[in-house]
């Protein structure tokens, strides 16, 4: 099957494992876990991961404006 | 006034009503379908009860005593004689009855399932999602059950017939059991084994008594559901059809009556504010006669209310129906009558449904009832509540006027003595004030109204304007007439970006159109063939001041759109700074200190030279007075030279659009972002000025010879196309032998297509070099095209060579006849001509069978447009309503109302497009900020301590009282 992951439009996903992360991300922006952008479980990008819901997943992507931007998701169902 | 005690809104809770609480609030029962008695006196107890509030002025309300425009109005009831289903939730009611048991209302889950879909439920509230999709998966996985898992009922399908139908599907013994029984019974002619089977037999295996099995098979006896069981099982076979029960609107009140509170929780229901069966209505709201007021019309008759109408039918019905019950009328009877009042209540609360003919007026036009006031682009949300008509606003036809700033706007005199501003009379003022109400309302800088301390508002008429400004003290407010120097906001619809809607400073002019300096109509999308715009007078200091820091033309130079300034010289200005400095023309000083009379210069620099002992001055020496004395800029022009500008001065090259045009043009975008916006805007007025005076020395004009070619260069134009005809000729034979090689993904005749467009093409493009050889660099058309004021190479081809293939839908004309464009055309003709190539130019004329294809070429234009702006609209409606609530929040994040990140930095960058300097290639030019930065910081100490200061230049500073020679940092000089 396609791993997307290793197509070049694809961003980088990685799971926060550590919680203390997590914690960090959330306080940064001062918000809920659930008032991140949401990421499908199902997601093909996040086939290859052990990607849970209520795991946050870091989406580091080439921006046009930035170069590199970082994003944050919850996983859900 | 008491009631008016402000009050803070908590919360807002969508739920169903409780019949009670209807009859509770109801003022009165409504039970006579009149409205009005023989004398015109509204009945009791009828549609138009006085308990129901007042709409006669003069009446007093019999519930709250107020007068009609302070009572509100209040509802009354019908009892109706039978439930009838609501029609807003049908699809609601269907869910619960598939999804819960038909005996004891339990839903069909299991209580882990439902625990399972209450905790599914609290995640989908944390999340923001819509919790009907949870109710939706919960109903799909309780109708799979076949038998309640409380008390084991069996559960049957739910047909819902729309709009207001539901039926039970259930299996019951069919009418010809007996005849099926007998022939399952006989034994197979094919099988020899099968003996068939016999009465006794069958006794025997199902366990019926012998003589009840003959009854059966004789068909005197209908076997009960254990026996028909046992016989289909006994003989492999069904003896049952399917049987459609009918669900009255009470049977279903009464069954979802035993839903437990528990369950409904479990489906994302409130049971305390909505029990399901509140959507089967017992009792029906009367809303108020303030909601549904009679009109009398001129001959005395009164004229009543869709709703009125519609609720005169629901009563009659009521009262038949309760007539016939009590007189023992037949069942199906009944039946129709209860029908009929369906349709009545689901019409008064819908009249749009499908599959429900609408209920219509004498005239046959449909009724608005209740979802019809509320729905759509003239309802009540998007029309009453979104979108209001408003006070002090007016429109008129906008026409030019290039001596106005571009912060300002002409407003005719009439139209400022109607639109006032509040004045608040103070001590300094007072005298101000006293002299508007002493002009009175008729001359200009007048008054229109006065205002009491104590409230009361006096108008200012001819005949007491001088009494009543003896009266004005202070603490008094005067509503004076608009006056040069007010800032009101302008919008031109329609209102497609923010610089559709900017802030103007009043200018009060005679006769009767709106002026406009013409550098703003780009922002508006403007022109002056007859364009309205609207114009609103702000009413308070806070609104004032927003609109004068935030919406002035001069804040909104730069476009979010596309970081560049959208404000700038078009059309004529650029013709002119074009004249100006592309030939570097030389000015005597005459001359010179005329191009400069509407700019603040009244100075001329040293002289460029001299000529015959005369000094002269060049324009871009001229054009160089308008710059900042720092500026140093080098960019290349749209005309194909460099431009330099160096300290201020134009060194080289020529100012076109690409340097002072609206949208991008670099010097305005440059001085807008390392100056300000004031100075922008005191370059943009005084070259717009300058170009002007210049266009207007030289003169600009274009006739139809300026279009015209020597006649040798109409020949060759000729031979280019005749040659295209050739090369044409050659590619139809080589097709028509069959040697054409197709290309690739494309078919022989679709090459042989696009071959003769590009063969056409070019021959266009040719005859539009031959004629571009022929005219001089002077020529006003290609003026224009080249500085990019207007036109282009391409329109002065097609008036001068020759106008070129005509398309539709991108292919050469193809319709029209059988095989043919046009009947004077052999069938199958592949010729140019024959497929609308149009080889005469505009100016030489065109034949009519060119003219022909032209309008079909120029239809589909017409077209697009038509299509595209609609389509383009409902777009951009839809993006707005998506995008109307995120908001960029303090901390860089957009996130919309509910807190929801959408982006964790504005545009991923964080920055404002229109604060962010891009060059050529849209990279930020960080090398000139941090030389900017590096010098301001090295600047002498006095200047470095300055620029630590964050001094600001302040923006809100009126334009009026300013003199417009301010900017240059030049004292005034008189002339004497």
């Amino acid at each position: 099957m396609v791993d997307v992951n290793q197509h070049n439009l694809v961003p980088e996903h990685t799971v926060l494992d550590d919680p203390e992360r997590v914690e960090e991300v959330l306080e940064e922006y001062n918000v809920n876990k659930t008032n991140l952008p949401k990421i499908k479980k199902n997601d093909p990008a996040l086939r290859e991961t052990d990607a849970e819901p209520g795991d946050v997943v870091e989406i580091v992507r080439n921006s046009r404006t930035a170069e590199r931007a970082v994003v944050y998701r919850l996983v859900v169902e | 006034m008491s009631m008016q005690t402000p009050k803070e809104l908590g919360g807002l809770q969508f739920g169903l009503m409780d019949p009670e609480t209807y009859r509770d609030m109801s003022a009165t029962k409504v039970i006579t379908a009149d409205t009005y008695d023989d004398d015109g006196y509204p009945i009791d107890m009828g549609l138009m009860d006085p308990r129901l509030g007042v709409i006669d002025p003069g009446l007093e309300c019999r519930t709250c005593g107020q007068h009609s425009g302070s009572c509100n109005g209040h509802f009354g009831h019908i009892e109706l004689a039978a439930p009838v289903i609501h029609v807003g939730f049908t699809k609601l009611i269907r869910r619960l009855l598939r999804a819960t048991c038909r005996e004891c209302g339990r839903l069909a889950l299991t209580e882990e399932e439902q625990a399972e879909f209450r905790d599914r439920l609290v995640r989908t509230r944390e999340l923001g999602e819509d919790p009907n999709d949870v109710l939706k998966a919960a109903v799909r996985q309780a109708r799979k059950a076949s038998r309640c898992p409380y008390c084991g009922a069996p559960q049957h399908d739910i047909k819902h017939e729309k709009p207001t139908t539901y039926y039970e599907v259930q299996d019951v013994l069919s009418g010809d059991y007996s005849e099926r029984i007998a022939s399952a019974m006989q034994p197979d002619p094919d099988d020899e084994d099968d003996q068939g089977t016999s009465p006794q037999e069958l006794a025997e295996e199902t366990g019926i008594d012998l003589a009840r099995v003959n009854e059966i098979l004789a068909g005197e006896f209908r076997p009960r559901k254990d026996d028909r069981r046992a016989i289909e099982k006994a003989l492999g076979i069904d003896l049952t059809e399917e049987d459609m029960n009918k669900l009255m609107p009470s049977d279903i009140r009464d069954w979802f009556e035993d839903i437990p509170d528990s369950d409904i929780e479990t489906l994302g229901i409130d049971p305390e504010r909505s029990r399901p069966e509140w959507m089967i209505l017992t009792v029906l709201p009367v809303p108020p006669v303030t909601a549904r007021p009679s009109i009398t019309l001129d001959n005395g008759q009164r004229s009543e209310d869709d709703l009125t109408h519609k609720l005169v039918d629901i009563i009659r019905i009521n009262q038949r129906f309760m007539e016939n019950r009590e007189a023992g009328a037949p069942q199906l009877i009944i039946e129709d009558l209860w029908e009929l009042l369906q349709y009545h209540v689901t019409t008064f609360i819908d009249n749009e449904i499908s599959g429900t003919p609408p209920a219509r007026h004498r005239s046959g036009r449909p009724l608005k009832t209740l979802s019809q006031r509320l729905k759509g682009k003239e309802g009540r949300f998007r029309g009453s509540l979104s979108g209001k008509r408003v006070n002090f606003s007016a429109r008129t036809v906008i026409s030019p006027d290039p001596t106005l700033s571009l912060n300002e706007v002409g407003v005719p005199d009439r139209v400022a003595k109607e639109m006032t501003q509040t004045m608040n009379v103070t001590e300094r003022n007072i005298e101000e004030a006293r002299q508007y109400v002493r002009n009175g309302p008729e001359s200009h800088p007048g008054a229109n109204y006065v205002k009491r301390p104590d409230g009361r508002r006096l108008k200012v008429t001819e005949k007491n304007c001088e009494e009543l400004a003896e009266k004005v003290e202070v603490g008094w407010e005067v509503n004076r007439h608009l006056v040069d120097g007010d800032i009101v906001i302008f919008n031109r619809q329609p209102s497609l970006h923010r610089m559709s809607i900017m802030a103007h400073e009043v200018v009060v002019m005679p006769y009767k159109t709106f002026r406009l300096n013409t550098t703003v109509c780009p922002p508006y999308n403007a022109d002056f063939d007859g364009d309205e715009m609207n114009m609103h007078a702000l009413q308070n200091e806070e609104a004032r001041a927003e609109a004068r820091v935030l919406m002035r033309v001069q804040e909104q130079i730069l476009s979010p759109r596309f970081g560049e300034n959208i404000i700038g010289a078009i059309q004529d200005h650029i013709s002119g700074t074009y004249l100006l400095t592309h030939e570097n023309p030389r000015f005597s000083e005459t001359q010179a200190l005329d191009l400069l009379r509407a700019t603040s210069v009244d100075e001329l620099p040293e002289p460029d030279g001299r000529d015959d002992g005369e000094p002269y001055w060049t324009g871009r020496t001229i054009f160089s007075l308008l710059l900042p004395d720092d500026l140093s800029l080098e960019f290349p022009s749209s005309t194909g030279d460099t431009v330099v500008i160096e300290d201020g001065q134009l060194i080289e090259g020529t100012i076109d659009e690409d340097a002072v045009g609206a949208f991008g043009g670099e010097i305005v975008d440059t001085i807008t972002k390392v100056y300000s916006e004031t100075r922008a805007r005191i370059f943009i007025n005084e070259i717009a000025s300058l170009a002007m005076r210049a266009i207007m020395h030289f003169g600009f004009s274009l006739g139809i010879d300026d279009e015209s070619i020597p006649d040798e260069a109409g020949e060759m134009v000729d031979e280019a196309i005749e040659n295209a005809y050739e090369r044409i000729e050659e590619l139809i034979e080589t097709y028509e032998a069959g040697e054409l090689e197709s290309l690739p993904g494309r078919t022989v005749d679709e090459t042989l297509e696009m071959k003769i467009m590009q063969t056409l093409g070019k021959a266009r493009d040719s005859a539009g070099e031959i004629a571009e050889d022929h005219f001089g660099d002077d020529n006003p058309a290609v003026i224009m095209a080249r500085s990019g004021a207007r036109g282009s190479m391409l329109n002065l081809t097609q008036m001068a060579g020759c106008v070129g293939q005509q398309a539709v839908r991108g292919e050469r004309i193809n319709r029209g006849y059988e095989d043919r464009t046009l009947s004077h055309y052999r069938k199958n003709d592949l010729s140019a001509e024959a497929h609308g190539f149009v080889e005469n130019s505009y100016r030489g004329g065109l034949t009519p069978r060119e003219f022909f294809f032209h309008a079909m070429g120029g239809r589909e234009g017409l077209v697009d447009t038509a299509v595209r702006t609609s389509k383009s609209g409902y777009l951009q409606r839809r993006l707005i309503n998506a995008l109307s609530e995120l908001e960029t929040q303090y901390d860089g994040t957009v996130r919309d109302t509910s807190g929801t990140i959408v982006q964790f930095e504005f545009g991923e960058d964080g920055t404002s497009p229109v604060r962010v300097s891009s060059g050529d290639a849209n990279d930020i030019d960080v090398d000139s900020i941090a030389d900017r930065i590096l010098e301001a910081e090295f600047g002498d100490e006095a200047e470095k301590q300055r620029f630590l200061g964050e001094r600001e230049e302040p923006t809100n500073l009126s334009e009026h009282a300013e003199p417009r020679r301010v900017a240059r940092g030049q004292g005034v000089q008189s002339d004497d």
